[in-house]
């Protein structure tokens, strides 16, 4: 008994530093950011010995959602989702895509999955700027034609003004059930294919939710006083092409590793049992590996989640039609020394983060229990 | 159904030949088993059968097909691996369904055949479960409803009892064998266990060092092995082995080996005097007590025991004659000193004359 006790104290002794530090670096820290949030800190006097701060609840995020001046951040808010839904598309199927052939073992394999992963190695500030030169207008990707004798592409990678899938943020309440409501169905579907006896849960609360809105969506309350579109922007896509470039190799890495870490065995049986090359990649290796998958999914959502610096080097902070909310936050909190709004955008990347990270640590906290 | 032969078949990897030109022909129906030393090649024969390994050279026919460049899933053989080989993120259904479903077949073909074959092998229950949730056995079982499920020409097995304990081996074997019976499918077994390889197989292939050495039923390879690695090999203990040439004492023509024993010929013989030999004696054709008396006084010695064993109701007797040490397999219990002086009886009916120089039997 006694040695157990001597023991624990021994742990909690070792481990005070480190929970310390933590607790108030990282804990500490976002609990006052969090206040700072709900605080009016910020305007004429912000930077003072003694800045005026009153409490004034969630009216930061109100503004940031729907205040009228406040478009800028719901533009880069969008800017955001998007650029997190194609860089996992991209990034995950790009490198995939070069796992399989390398785990097919073409000769110079070694060299080739080196070549594939260098980008990884390179700041994002150095990848900013090659890429900045690669798609400047008149230059990089757009005369590449021109070397077989064709006319040069023409497309602003980097300063389109265009802006594509737009839906107005007044009716962002019915937009948001009705995604919610497709979400639902989806999965609903998706259990009804592995003959889930959940499926129907899933798939009523999808419909139900669906047709309430189509029906009653016209009586939920307006975001804003006017139209206002958002959508993607053209000028993104430069920047997503970049970061799927630095990215692809590292999931590359991550597949690649998974699919070495099949047993021959299991090939050779899909094999025999008939499964091509495709068959197998589609019904036997990427379902086992599907825990890399999920592990490339959250870490690619929360690096594009905290984009700044490569964004920062390709179009500069105060590019309107590529911003993305990281940079908002340092340019309010820090030109702006708007440090409540700041804080209250920094807050929202938080929780969604967290959005995707939570989920994950839940699941596999359970699998761990449930291996114990 | 089908015949599997092979003819002068290689494989070299680079500069390194593992397979020196086997020729082999598998009946219809027939069970073979392919038995040998690790790293012998008999692996690597079974996965060229299946085609998940390149010929270098040769033909091989299954059925009337050369099938040397068609492909694993076009040859209509079905492989159960030493390690099972089991899709871990499916279920036992789905493990045993999928070749089906990638054959094409609607789901409820799938349902039938694979019900079919889980009723088969008593896996009904478990049709649901992941294999990490079923036992070493179960998984076993599993392995063999995937490959039954097929309906295959030919059934190929990859060592596939070495991962379970002795009891659960002893079982499956015979659960395979009835399996067979039922089956009637074409079988090729690879094994290092001769025990497997005796009771399982129609016919036994013995290889070394990617030759084969010898085809038999089991009952020819243990009784006439053409070579004295066969006689080393198959058989537990080992066939002794000893050194000697041919000699005449007492007006009988027999072996004299170096350490002074004579072991006279049952029969007459054509070798002549002098001819250097190698003689060998299975340990379970030797006995001890009043089972000596069956054998003439010529076939009698005197030996010094060195170590004695029970096994079960047979007993292992590891003896010195003249300086050199065998060993005895006899029936009953025999507990003996070391030490203790005894008269042991050699069935030399039995006897195996190899020549030296080739290893290979000699036909006297």
């Amino acid at each position: 008994m006694r040695t157990v006790s001597k023991d624990r104290i021994l742990a909690g002794v070792t481990l005070l530093p480190s929970i310390l530090l933590v607790g108030i670096f990282v804990y500490g820290f976002i609990g006052n950011t969090f206040w700072t949030s709900l605080t009016d800190w910020g305007g004429v006097g912000a930077l003072s010995e003694n800045p005026e701060k009153n409490y004034v609840g969630f009216y930061n995020y109100k503004d940031l959602f729907v205040g009228f001046l406040s478009s800028g951040f719901r533009q880069d808010l969008v800017n955001a989702i998007f650029y997190s839904v194609f860089l996992l598309i991209g990034a995950i199927g790009v490198g995939l895509f070069i796992a399989i052939l390398l785990d097919n073992k073409p000769k110079a394999e070694g060299f080739f999955r080196t070549v594939f992963l260098y980008p990884m190695s390179l700041s994002f500030i150095v990848t900013g700027t090659i890429w900045r030169w690669l798609l400047a207008p008149s230059g990089g990707v757009n005369v590449l034609p021109t070397y077989v004798g064709a006319e040069p592409f023409n497309f602003r990678w980097l300063s389109s003004t265009q802006s594509i899938l737009q839906f107005d943020w007044q009716n962002i309440l019915s937009f948001a059930f009705n995604v919610i409501s497709i979400v639902l169905i989806v999965i609903g579907l998706w259990l009804l294919g592995k003959r889930s006896k959940h499926a129907a849960k899933w798939l009523v609360a999808g419909i139900v939710i669906g047709i309430l809105v189509y029906l009653f969506g016209d009586m939920l309350p307006k975001a804003l006083i006017m139209e206002e579109k958002h959508g993607f922007n053209l000028a993104t896509t430069g920047i997503i092409l970049a970061t799927i470039w630095q990215y692809s190799g590292y999931t590359m890495a991550l597949y690649l590793a998974g699919f070495t870490g099949i047993s021959q065995d299991l090939r050779d049986a899909a094999m025999l049992d008939g499964a091509s090359t495709f068959n197998y990649y589609r019904h036997i290796a990427i379902p086992l590996i599907q825990p890399i998958t999920i592990s490339a999914i959250i870490i690619l959502s929360h690096i594009s989640l905290k984009m700044f610096d490569l964004i920062f080097a390709m179009t500069g902070p105060d590019n309107g039609q590529t911003g993305h909310p990281a940079l908002n936050m340092y340019l309010t909190t820090f030109r702006a020394n708007d440090f409540a709004r700041g804080a209250a955008i920094a807050m929202l990347l938080f929780f969604l983060a967290a959005l995707f990270i939570i989920p994950y640590l839940i699941s596999s906290y359970r699998n761990k229990d449930e291996r114990a | 159904m089908a015949r599997v032969e092979l003819e002068k078949v290689f494989k070299r990897y680079g500069s390194f030949e593992t397979v020196h030109g086997i020729d082999l022909a598998i009946k219809d129906n027939e069970f073979v088993v392919l038995v040998g030393p690790s790293g012998c090649g008999k692996s690597t024969i079974l996965r060229m059968i299946a085609g998940l390994e390149e010929i270098s050279d040769g033909t091989m026919r299954i059925g009337d097909r050369v099938v040397n460049d068609i492909d694993p899933k076009s040859r209509n053989v079905a492989m159960v691996f030493q390690n099972y080989a089991l899709y871990p993120h499916k279920n036992v259904f789905d493990n045993m369904g999928f070749s089906l479903k990638m054959a094409g077949l609607s789901r409820n073909e799938i349902k039938e055949k694979v019900e079919q074959a889980a009723k088969v092998l008593e896996l009904t229950p478990y049709l649901d479960r992941k294999p990490a949730a079923l036992s070493g056995g179960q998984r076993q079982r599993v392995a063999m409803g995937r490959a039954i499920v097929r309906d295959p020409d030919v059934f190929l097995f990859d060592e596939p009892l070495s991962n379970l304990d002795a009891q659960l081996r002893t079982q499956m074997r015979m659960e395979l064998k009835k399996l067979h019976i039922k089956m009637k499918t074409t079988t090729i077994y690879v094994t290092h266990d001769q025990v497997e390889a005796m009771t399982l197989a129609d016919r036994i292939v013995v290889i070394k060092d990617g030759t084969i050495h010898q085809v038999g039923t089991p009952i020819e390879v243990f009784e006439k092995p053409k070579t004295v690695f066969v006689a080393k090999f198959i058989g537990n203990p080992p066939t002794n082995i000893m050194a000697g040439q041919v000699a005449e004492q007492g007006g009988a023509k027999g072996i004299l080996c170096e350490n002074g024993m004579f072991l006279p010929f049952p029969h007459e013989t054509a070798l002549e005097i002098g001819r250097k030999v190698l003689a060998g004696i299975r340990p379970d054709a030797i006995a001890a007590e009043e089972a000596v008396n069956k054998f003439s006084p010529a076939w009698q010695y005197d030996v010094q025991v060195l170590f004695s064993e029970i096994v079960g109701g047979q007993s292992l007797l590891e003896f010195d004659i003249n300086g050199t040490s065998m060993v005895a397999e006899l029936d009953g219990r025999h507990k003996v000193d070391p030490g203790t002086t005894l008269k042991l009886g050699f069935d030399l009916d039995r006897l195996f004359v190899f020549d030296p120089e080739t290893n290979l039997a000699l036909d006297w």
